[in-house]
């Protein structure tokens, strides 16, 4: 065997750009989280959530009270909330600490990408997992009412886009959350911890205060409440609700955003030490 | 300065502990040779070119660009970290190729210079498997493949013998070489002397963050040979034996470190070695051993980070 140095007559090859460059680590990246166990547990949601809705839009058709609000027991269900905490972890919570923990970062940055480039690569790989489990599975089990033909059309479109909406509100919230979390630690398992136990303890705890307190504006801390809210708002369920679901949206919206610039303000400070 | 890569007392720390303490120097173009023990900051320095940490204090450039930042020079750079963990569950044409992707090649364009890349490093044959079944050689290999692929001007190479056998170390030295004949430059790093001296002539030798010498080996080389030599003897009679050495002009000190043993510095070990089996024959004495106690890279850098002392 022999060896010998590269020959390449394209020096002055043609260099794409920064989005070429950044699709470039949404490819690996998608691919990195398309394991197992994330395929396991977005396929359980997609069967949790389309169970509950053909069930229920069946049950609601045989007593006469199908309506828009039918397709909102998703978002009651214990499930779902827990379901979505699964997908933020498995695919949010080593999004950043797995680089920076392994050192496989240097291998980007070391490269003519800018880490805000980096940053919003990681951040539209894992939202997009994340917006396949919390937007996918009520448009799967919409589809299948409609082709059972146990809903109108028009209905299942207006669910549709209910679904669209609370579920992209859901996926900045936790997006935001698992790069935020992912960003302050180099061990993914902190970080899927850290997921859980902030929006849990939020959970339990905001309720818990706002009945100590009595100021019930503490319930706006929990996101699983919020999105509750929206959702109950979006598909038509008059109140009163826990919240008000224009602030309860506008929380979860600017808490994502906000969320994902402190990730981003972490990884443009963050220094790869060695061993 | 205006070398390929300046430093100009560059401090870095990390916490209480000091990566580089004022290092300063200048990598001219060619192949430099990076040479220190290890924790001497090598890796720290190559962190630093690499844009991974940022200095404390005192300026870093390469290629005229400050090292912190991520700038479109990068595409100039190739960096061949001593450790990374690698994409384990890619292959190693994806990993290379997905590489060059992000230098912003085309898909067609990244398979292309990724295929001729693993060629050059001798893993053709294994550029379909999983890097996790690579052995540490080859994952070296590969990340040599993808420091090169893109064809950079400026190629870092922190450590890129370590693992390798020896078949393969002579091959990819063959490599390094080669890639210097056809205009690129090389830094590499290495705590083993004698393979960089198979490589350059240009060498920075660190020690305790600090550039303790810089320039040509022949030059460092004699300024090591003339250094004291530390023997170490082994007799029943040290102080007989320190009288008669002691009449010695190139003697520098003799030390009793035991009972029977005696340290002895020399600022010709030449004429110590050839003189004293006579000595010992004349004088009829019983030594039991004699040991070179700095023969040794790590004491040569104990010299010379010591100031020649």
């Amino acid at each position: 065997m022999s060896i010998a140095a590269p020959r390449y007559g394209a020096t002055s090859a043609v260099r794409l750009g920064r989005g070429h460059r950044t699709l470039a680590i949404v490819g690996r990246e998608l691919r990195r989280r398309a394991g197992l166990g994330t395929w396991l547990v977005v396929a359980l949601t997609y069967l949790a959530v389309t169970l509950i809705i053909t069930i229920n839009t069946e049950f609601a058709s045989l007593i006469g009270q199908l309506s828009l609000s039918t397709f909102e027991t998703p978002y009651a269900s214990p499930a779902w909330p827990f379901l979505m905490l699964i997908v933020a972890t498995s695919v949010g919570a080593g999004s950043l600490a797995e680089d920076v923990g392994n050192r496989s970062i240097t291998l980007y940055l070391s490269r003519p990408i800018r880490r805000i480039d980096y940053l919003a690569a990681k951040t539209a790989a894992t939202g997009s997992w994340i917006v396949i489990a919390a937007v996918g599975p009520g448009l799967a089990g919409l589809a299948i009412v409609l082709a059972l033909g146990w809903a109108p059309a028009s209905l299942v479109l207006t669910g549709a886009g209910a679904f669209v909406a609370v579920g992209l509100l859901a996926s900045i919230f936790f997006t935001g959350l698992a790069l935020a979390l992912s960003s302050l630690t180099t061990r993914s398992l902190y970080a899927g911890v850290g997921i859980f136990g902030v929006v849990l303890s939020l959970e339990i705890g905001a309720p818990i205060v706002s009945g100590l307190t009595g100021n019930t504006t503490v319930a706006y801390a929990s996101p699983i409440t919020d999105i509750l809210s929206v959702a109950q708002s979006a598909f038509g369920i008059s109140g009163p609700y826990a919240t008000d679901p224009l602030t309860s949206a506008v929380i979860l919206a600017f808490a994502g955003v906000f969320l994902a610039i402190f990730a981003g303000w972490r990884i443009s400070r963050v220094e790869v030490v060695g061993e | 300065m205006t070398g390929i890569v300046d430093a100009d007392s560059v401090t870095k720390r990390y916490g209480e502990v000091l990566g580089l303490n004022g290092f300063t120097a200048s990598f001219p173009a060619g192949i430099t040779g990076l040479v220190g023990p290890n924790g001497a900051g090598k890796s720290t320095l190559f962190r630093l070119l690499a844009g991974q940490l940022r200095a404390d204090a005192g300026s870093l450039t390469l290629l005229g660009f400050p090292a912190w930042g991520q700038g479109e020079f990068r595409r100039r750079v190739g960096y061949c970290p001593e450790h990374a963990s690698l994409f384990d569950w890619m292959t190693g044409f994806d990993f290379v190729s997905t590489l060059l992707r992000v230098d912003g090649f085309s898909r067609s364009e990244a398979h292309e210079r990724a295929a001729r890349a693993i060629e050059t490093v001798g893993l053709t044959a294994a550029r379909d498997r999983r890097m996790k079944a690579y052995s540490k050689g080859m994952r070296q290999r590969i990340k040599l493949a993808q420091c090169i692929a893109h064809d950079p001007q400026l190629i870092l190479l922190d450590e890129p013998l370590n693992g390798v056998d020896p078949v393969g170390r002579a091959q990819l030295s063959a490599l390094m070489r080669q890639l210097s004949a056809t205009g690129h430059h090389l830094i590499v790093s290495s705590h083993v002397l004698y393979e960089v001296e198979r490589l350059t002539e240009q060498i920075v030798m660190i020690a305790h963050g600090q550039a303790i010498a810089q320039g040509d080996l022949h030059r460092i080389r004699d300024l090591i040979d003339s250094r004291p030599h530390m023997v170490d003897l082994e007799t029943p009679d040290p102080r007989g034996l320190a009288r008669l050495l002691g009449a010695w002009d190139h003697i520098v000190s003799i030390e009793f470190t035991g009972p029977e043993k005696l340290r002895v510095l020399t600022r010709s070990p030449e004429a110590f070695y050839a003189a004293l089996p006579a000595l010992v024959v004349t004088e009829r004495l019983n030594v039991r051993s004699v040991h070179s106690a700095d023969d040794n890279l790590d004491s040569v850098f104990r010299y010379l980070a010591g100031g020649g002392r």
